[in-house]
């Protein structure tokens, strides 16, 4: 028998053209792509001597000026804890009690919208659709009046008080974001409402309705609004900005303080700026990593993010 | 009788007023946060731009009419000369950086779209700098187009070139092409991950048709492609203009000694006012009065947006899962992005 081979159809050339043609064409802009970020990560290796004399390589010109100086530089100093691990802690309770809130309060707030009835429910998500289109500036400078006020009349300072009311006014604005929340929302719309009435009729009640029926399927949805939360949260950097500016520089978050290395009046120091960055890139990159595919796939089919 | 059905209706009132307690029981602490911090605060706002206002003396308020608003509009007051020139400058940057943002990842997305090997990989390094935190973005292209020779591209190139220096319309061209760089490797992701999921969702039989047509290549492009992903351009482009209009962090991350006290955005203005703590507080009523100004010109392209897409969305298809939910929207007579979109892609 002979096996011989079957001649690519016309179309199927053109295909295989095309796919060649993609790949290369996207493997030299991925290249590119990661270029800054190899760049970072190079130069925070880099000895002192070799980012004077070298910064043309994107890593350290010879194994011996391979370096942790700048990583161990910034955690400890002279014996004693230095800022960035407090940066770090602050940045991290700050995101989890971001997203802890935030899923608790949208899966509440979906869950009484589209499952029970009341007075009003129709005003309150009209408003809130409306609300979208109102731009945040808005309220950024009274909001921040009125913190600067209440604060002031309140003569809280420093202190863990201090603390406390900043991280108060950090947190809990950004946790009833409303595009979260149609998400969330939107998924429940999507539950066959046969599932909920045939756990209502057998008695069960609301609250097990919740536990054991809603929240049980809404676990990719309420993993996208994780997502969306924890970057943006662990990224915020105008309203934290604002807040934090002034106060104590160990109340910093790890992205207000990265601030002070960026610009004509930053700190320079290359090499410590880099190793701190890569420091600040590891929980979302972690995150990342883990989740890529849910959270790109959940970004392309929910179409928009604010 | 008669009373097991005043009974029974007695009960369902019981039961319906539960269910509302529960209901406002649940809603309540989105209602409470966003009343107090985000209602309240905007609401205020409205009441300080007619008062001149100081959160740090409280006595000294009073009410000033409209008097924010005519120093707002009045381009000889130094204050607001700043706003205006701000704005200007920041416009003509998004004149520029929007449509390279829509165009990129469109091309991006049309390729990836072609499936090569390793597809996924691209996409998630095409996406990977979007996570990455604007003040990270500029310590690296801060380091990388430092002004003297210890900048990654002046020592590369052996140049000395000043790329961040120069003030606005006077020599700070090069900056904003390093901030137009940095924004297209920061921001093509999310947009290129919208359009690669338009281009998916495009129906491979119209493909087909269309080849048995003998149409090429720019044709099925024209005919087919950019026709059906329509919807998912119109929001990234009013999306990444609203986003641009609020540009504020890019120039705050790479600038130089020289220029970093010019504002070159609203955004700046209004934040670098804000964090002067004492020095600006009596400024508070002005600030809130440029803010509402300045939020109601991006508030008019948000509107422009949605009358855009909802007309779109007249022709779009109903598919069963969508008609409960378009019912719901008639409800609501608004049009509301997300609900499509999510159950678009679930047919």
């Amino acid at each position: 028998m002979t096996t011989e081979k079957r001649r690519r159809t016309k179309s199927e050339r053109t295909r295989l053209r095309e796919k060649t043609v993609s790949f290369i064409v996207l493997f030299i802009i991925c290249f590119v792509w990661v270029l800054p970020l190899v760049y970072m990560l190079g130069t925070s290796f880099k000895s002192e001597l070799d980012l004077q004399l070298h910064p043309d390589k994107l890593f350290p010109s010879a194994w011996s000026e391979w370096t942790l100086e700048h990583y161990f530089g910034f955690i400890v100093r002279e014996g004693k804890i230095d800022n960035m691990p407090l940066w770090m802690l602050n940045s991290l309770w700050s995101t989890f009690a971001t997203v802890i809130l935030t899923v608790i309060v949208d899966l509440l707030t979906a869950y009484a919208v589209v499952f029970l009835n009341f007075k009003g429910k129709h005003t309150f998500m009209k408003f809130l659709l409306l609300w979208m289109a109102v731009p945040g500036v808005i309220g950024t400078a009274p909001s921040f009046a009125l913190y600067s006020q209440i604060r002031n009349s309140l003569s809280i300072s420093s202190g863990i008080a201090g603390y406390a009311y900043v991280y108060t006014w950090l947190i809990v604005p950004g946790i009833t974001g409303i595009f979260n929340m149609l998400l969330m929302r939107n998924f429940f719309l999507s539950i066959p409402k046969d599932i909920v009435d045939s756990a209502k009729s057998d008695g069960a009640s609301n609250m097990k309705i919740f536990r054991r029926v809603v929240c049980p399927l809404a676990k990719s949805t309420i993993m996208l609004v994780v997502l969306f939360t924890f970057t943006g949260s662990w990224n915020s950097l105008i309203w934290p900005q604002l807040l934090l500016t002034g106060e104590n520089s160990y109340w910093n978050t790890i992205t207000v303080a990265l601030t002070g290395y960026t610009g004509g009046s930053g700190w320079g120091a290359t090499g410590v700026a880099m190793a701190t960055s890569v420091f600040a890139l590891i929980p979302i990159v972690i995150v990342f990593v883990v989740t890529q595919n849910k959270m790109i796939d959940g970004l392309a089919s929910t179409g928009i993010k604010a | 009788m008669e009373i097991d059905i005043s009974q029974k209706i007695a009960e369902q009132k019981k039961r319906k007023r539960q269910e509302a307690l529960l209901a406002l029981a649940l809603v309540s602490p989105f209602l409470i946060v966003f009343l107090l911090f985000t209602f309240i605060p905007f609401v205020m706002g409205f009441v300080f731009s007619f008062m001149r206002y100081n959160p740090y003396m409280p006595e000294q308020n009073e009410f000033i009419g409209l008097e924010n608003y005519i120093n707002m509009f009045n381009y000889k007051n130094p204050i607001s000369k700043l706003f205006w020139d701000s704005f200007l400058t920041m416009f003509v940057f998004d004149a520029v950086a929007v449509p390279l943002l829509i165009v990129i990842p469109l091309c991006l997305a049309y390729l990836l779209n072609l499936h090569p090997p390793g597809y996924k990989i691209f996409r998630a390094i095409i996406y990977l700098p979007s996570i990455v935190s604007i003040t990270i973005v500029g310590i690296i292209f801060g380091n990388m187009f430092k002004g003297d020779s210890s900048g990654l591209v002046n020592a590369l190139l052996g140049t000395e070139i000043d790329w961040l220096g120069g003030r606005p319309w006077a020599g700070d061209t090069l900056r904003w092409l390093v901030m137009l760089i940095a924004s297209i490797w920061w921001q093509t992701g999310t947009n290129f991950v919208i359009f690669s999921g338009a281009l998916r969702d495009v129906p491979k039989s119209l493909y087909e048709a269309c080849e048995m047509d003998g149409a090429g290549r720019w044709k099925r492009i024209l005919y087919v492609t950019l026709p059906n992903i329509r919807m998912a351009v119109t929001i990234c482009l009013f999306n990444t203009l609203i986003g641009y209009l609020n540009l504020y962090a890019q120039p705050y991350v790479l600038n130089t000694l020289e220029n970093e006290d010019i504002f070159v955005s609203p955004m700046m203005f209004i934040q670098t006012y804000l964090m002067g703590g004492l020095t600006y507080a009596k400024q508070t009523g002005y600030l809130c009065a440029s803010a509402i100004v300045f939020g109601l010109i991006v508030m008019a392209f948000s509107i422009l947006e949605r009358k855009v897409t909802a007309k779109r969305r007249k022709r779009t298809r109903h598919t069963e899962l969508c008609a409960g939910v378009d019912a719901d929207r008639a409800l609501l007579g608004y049009e509301d992005e997300t609900v499509t979109e999510v159950c678009g892609n679930d047919d």
